[in-house]
């Protein structure tokens, strides 16, 4: 009993830290920290899971939760940081200023997601008991906190980076709401993932080639 | 005996089907020339015997099925998403005037296409055309809204892909673009109606209770059925794709189109307004009635303006929508104050004169293609003289011109005298602004008359008789035997339907009662074929075949009475109107421009006709050449529908690059405050 106990404050202490992480990410400056900042996020993500994945284990037996705690370390992790890292170092010639708003007003403008979402789902029939609430509206929040961030970063790659938060967001939603969900399902998930991050890495590359930068306020000469 | 009709029609159904794969055989591996001609035969042959089943099917089920008929229902494991078909007497009676124009407009296209033949793909004609077919009958037995929507698109899509057949001439894309996007927007309009009753009703099926709805609610869907509707029937002022999309079309398609296609926005209007939502307001009747008057007036006004004979019949689709709609609008107008009787004897009228301009406007396209066939010209000044070329169609134009200007003994008289008996059936001493509405809907109903018969004397006088105004007129060839059959059939049930009504009434009547109107098949007087009139107005009857037999009896009186008193006949043979000048040619004849210009200058401040008179020569008392047009402004294009154009546009080009920007970061705000202001309706809802 205190065992479970104790995975649920573990489990309540790596939403708040997920959270956390994310506004860690809006108040970054520089790209490579965004990458940085986004391995931590999806490592936490991965100890999320891993806990549930012990917990099934040892309850039912189920070993499925573990392979997928595995899958987010090496992809979410390894592969998409590197990778990223990768296409940023293809492209990276100019520091300049990425942001529209300025950082302050941008972690200002978090807090009041984070408000908003707990205002919004606190009228949701079935899930207004207070442990799963909570964890709910940091999920939430982070979602909306991926889309403000694509919405504030000028480069492609601080899209990317956006879009990869919110999927992480949805995810944690998802993991946290259901306690696990069918493997075949996160499997699907994971490889959606990984052909957006391919897709937009070489998407990323062709923009520089074209344009002599990332900048997507670029795109607007494409309008017709 | 229902196992055996549903089978029937289900087979007709088959055939159909059968000759749109046919189609679709011929037009993947066609070979020009020959093997097109048999596809096509054979396509058409299979659209005849099918129209022939369904006919037969539609009068079966209304003589000796009481309960509507469940043709087809598949469900599926999406949800609301079933094909359910059911016959009731109203899809029967509307399926009967599809078949009796699909199975004459079949036998005309054997000959007709032929002029496609080597220059087009007569495949993709046929497989347009049976699916054009099939999308009708669709909508005729949809069971729910969901059926009928999809098939109401289907019919939308296939006639547009019909209008711009011939898509290599700029007016023809332009008319199919002006139709398209009127049906959109009529169709929209319905979706949104039946979204509202599905919100209140929770069913899409037609036969389900609307008694939920509230009363402000069903006024908002009448207003939006009305509009959706009236777009489809071409009620003025939502009828400018009419005059442009018909003579667009080849002519076998605009007769389908005018002659039925129309119609299922009547069929929509009593299923969807009667049946469905049920009258709940006399004013529903009164808007439909006044559309109606102002339909038939503008739209035969406009008809004689025209000279392009496809245009002329199209804005007479508009006039006799109007005259439709007057009796549609009196019953529901009945039948918002319980007057079965009256009700139940202006639907009867509306449904008859519905299936008798399928007839005559059917025909007359024919007519007006057998003309384009033969002289090469849709315009009336370029033909005449063609009675002695082609006189079995000139006789047909000449029944159907008789029938749609409503004179004895043709099938148009009877619908129109049972509309008036209805308006007058209508003044009752308790209507006090309807009777005055009634009786001026009665003048307008015989102005309209008056000058559909002045328009008809226009286009038959003009293109058959006289000289012929141009070579290609002079040319002209007699059109193949089948063409002339397809015609041949329609003129018959004309002139059938108006010898012999009570044989289209006592079917209406089953119709009209299983609709909830009164039955007035028992109060009408006089024996099967002679007289009819209702009981309620026992002064007024009237029998067409006793009519034209007193008729032929005075004037073999009176030709033996001159033969008496007169003595013998001195025949002379030498040219008529000529005067001794002996040199009489065909610019000497009077010209439709000319025919019309009376009534022209009558109208005036409808038409605000525009006139240019170009003198060429030293002066203008000694002039070389005089260049004569003249033009009519039509009201609803230049003051309606132009500005409307030109503001949407205007507003386009304004907020493209406001809304638009280009920019991913504009974008993503836009999806952000969505999904922000959803949140929030999720929370307060």
């Amino acid at each position: 009993m205190s065992n479970l106990a104790v995975n649920s404050n573990l489990l309540e202490t790596l939403s708040v830290l997920i959270l956390l992480s994310s506004f860690v990410l809006m108040a970054n400056k520089r790209i490579n920290s965004y990458i940085k900042t986004f391995r931590i996020q999806s490592f936490l993500i991965a100890l999320a899971a891993g806990i549930m994945g012990l917990r099934s284990l040892m309850s039912e037996g189920r070993w499925d939760f573990l392979v997928v705690c595995l899958l987010i370390m090496i992809l979410k992790v390894l592969y998409i940081p590197n990778m990223l890292n990768k296409t940023y170092k293809n492209v990276s010639y100019k520091v300049e200023k990425d942001f529209i708003l300025n950082i302050p007003i941008l972690v200002l403008l978090c807090c009041g997601l984070v408000v908003f979402s707990y205002f919004t789902l606190s009228g949701v029939d079935g899930i207004s008991q207070d442990v799963l609430n909570m964890q709910l509206v940091n999920s939430v929040s982070v979602i909306w906190i991926g889309l403000l961030f694509m919405i504030s970063r000028k480069k492609a790659i601080g899209q990317i980076i956006g879009f990869l938060v919110i999927e992480n967001g949805l995810y944690i939603t998802a993991m946290y709401s259901t306690q696990g969900m069918p493997f075949i399902v996160d499997l699907g998930i994971f490889i959606d993932l990984l052909t957006f991050v391919l897709i937009m890495g070489v998407m990323t590359f062709r923009i520089n080639e074209k344009f002599d930068s990332i900048d997507t306020d670029q795109l607007n000469n494409l309008k017709g | 005996m229902e196992l055996y009709v549903r089978n029937l029609f289900l087979m007709s159904v088959l055939l159909y089907v059968l000759g749109a794969a046919a189609s679709a055989l011929i037009y993947f591996f066609r070979k020009p020339d020959k093997t097109g001609m048999t596809g096509s035969f054979l396509v058409n042959a299979f659209c005849i015997v099918a129209s022939g089943l369904g006919g037969a099917a539609a009068v079966a089920k209304i003589l000796f099925a009481v309960n509507p008929l469940e043709l087809i229902n598949l469900s599926s494991a999406i949800p609301f998403i079933s094909l359910e078909m059911n016959l009731d007497n109203l899809s029967a009676f509307f399926v009967l005037a599809l078949s009796v124009l699909v199975f004459s407009v079949s036998i005309y296209s054997i000959g007709y296409l032929s002029h496609y033949n080597g220059k087009r793909n007569i495949g993709l004609f046929n497989l347009l055309y049976t699916m054009f077919i099939l999308a009708m009958i669709g909508v005729l037995t949809s069971a729910n809204t969901v059926c009928f929507y999809i098939f109401w698109e289907a019919m939308s899509l296939f006639s547009y892909f019909l209008v711009v057949f011939e898509a290599e001439k700029e007016e023809n894309t332009k008319a199919g673009t002006v139709y398209i996007v009127m049906t959109h927007i009529a169709t929209a309009l319905l979706l949104i109606g039946f979204v509202i009753i599905y919100s209140y009703t929770k069913s899409f099926a037609l036969n389900a209770n609307t008694m939920a709805i509230p009363g402000i609610v069903k006024n908002i869907v009448f207003v939006l059925f009305l509009i959706g509707f009236g777009t489809k029937a071409g009620v003025i002022p939502l009828h400018i794709w009419l005059p442009h999309a018909h003579p667009a079309a080849p002519s076998n398609v605009s007769a389908l189109m005018s002659g039925i296609m129309i119609k299922t926005a009547i069929y929509g209007l009593v299923r969807f307004v009667l049946c469905y939502l049920g009258i709940q307001n006399t004013w529903w009747g009164i808007v439909i009635l006044i559309l109606g008057v102002l339909s038939a007036v503008l739209g035969v006004a406009y008809a004689l303006m025209e000279h392009n004979i496809k245009r002329l019949l199209a804005f007479h689709s508009v006039e006799n929508i109007g005259i439709i709609l007057i009796g549609l609008g009196v019953s529901f107008i009945a039948f918002a104050q319980h007057h079965q009787i009256v009700g139940g004897l202006a639907l009867t009228a509306a449904l008859l004169h519905t299936f008798n301009h399928t007839l005559f406007k059917g025909g007359l396209f024919l007519g007006a293609g057998a003309i384009q066939y033969a002289a090469h010209t849709k315009n009336i000044e370029d033909l005449g003289g063609l009675i002695k070329t082609m006189p079995l169609t000139a006789l047909f134009v000449l029944c159907f011109s008789l029938a749609i200007s409503a004179i004895v003994p043709f099938n148009g008289f009877v619908s129109e005298w049972l509309t008036y008996q209805s308006l007058f059936a209508n003044i009752l001493p308790e209507h006090i602004g309807l009777n005055f509405l009634a009786v001026l809907a009665v003048a307008a109903l015989a102005l309209t008359g008056a000058l559909a018969a002045a328009c008809f004397v226009k286009l038959f006088g003009i293109s058959f008789l006289g000289l012929p105004r141009s070579e290609q007129a002079a040319k002209a060839q007699d059109v193949p035997a089948t063409m002339t059959l397809g015609m041949g059939i329609l003129a018959a049930l004309c002139l059938g339907i108006g010898l012999f009504p009570l044989t289209m009434i006592k079917l209406l009547d089953k119709v009209v009662f299983s609709v909830g109107g009164g039955s007035i098949y028992g109060q009408l007087q006089g024996g099967f074929m002679l007289a009819y009139y209702p009981l309620t107005i026992s002064v007024n009857s009237i029998s067409p075949l006793a009519f034209i037999l007193a008729l032929g009896a005075i004037i073999l009186l009176a030709l033996i009475v001159i033969r008496i008193v007169g003595g013998k006949y001195i025949e002379r043979r030498y040219g008529t109107w000529d005067c001794g000048f002996e040199a009489l040619n065909s610019r000497m004849q009077y010209s439709a421009t000319g025919f019309s210009k009376p009534i022209k200058i009558v109208f005036r401040a409808l038409f605000r006709p525009v006139r240019k008179t170009i003198v060429e020569g030293d002066s203008m008392y000694h002039p070389e050449s005089i260049m004569y047009s003249t033009t009519v402004t039509s009201i609803f294009e230049d003051y309606l529908y132009e500005p409307l154009y030109r503001a949407l546009l205007r507003f386009s080009k304004r907020t493209k690059f406001r809304v638009q920007t280009g920019s991913i970061h504009n974008y993503l705000l836009y999806i952000f405050a969505l999904v922000l202001l959803l949140m929030l309706y999720n929370r307060f809802a």
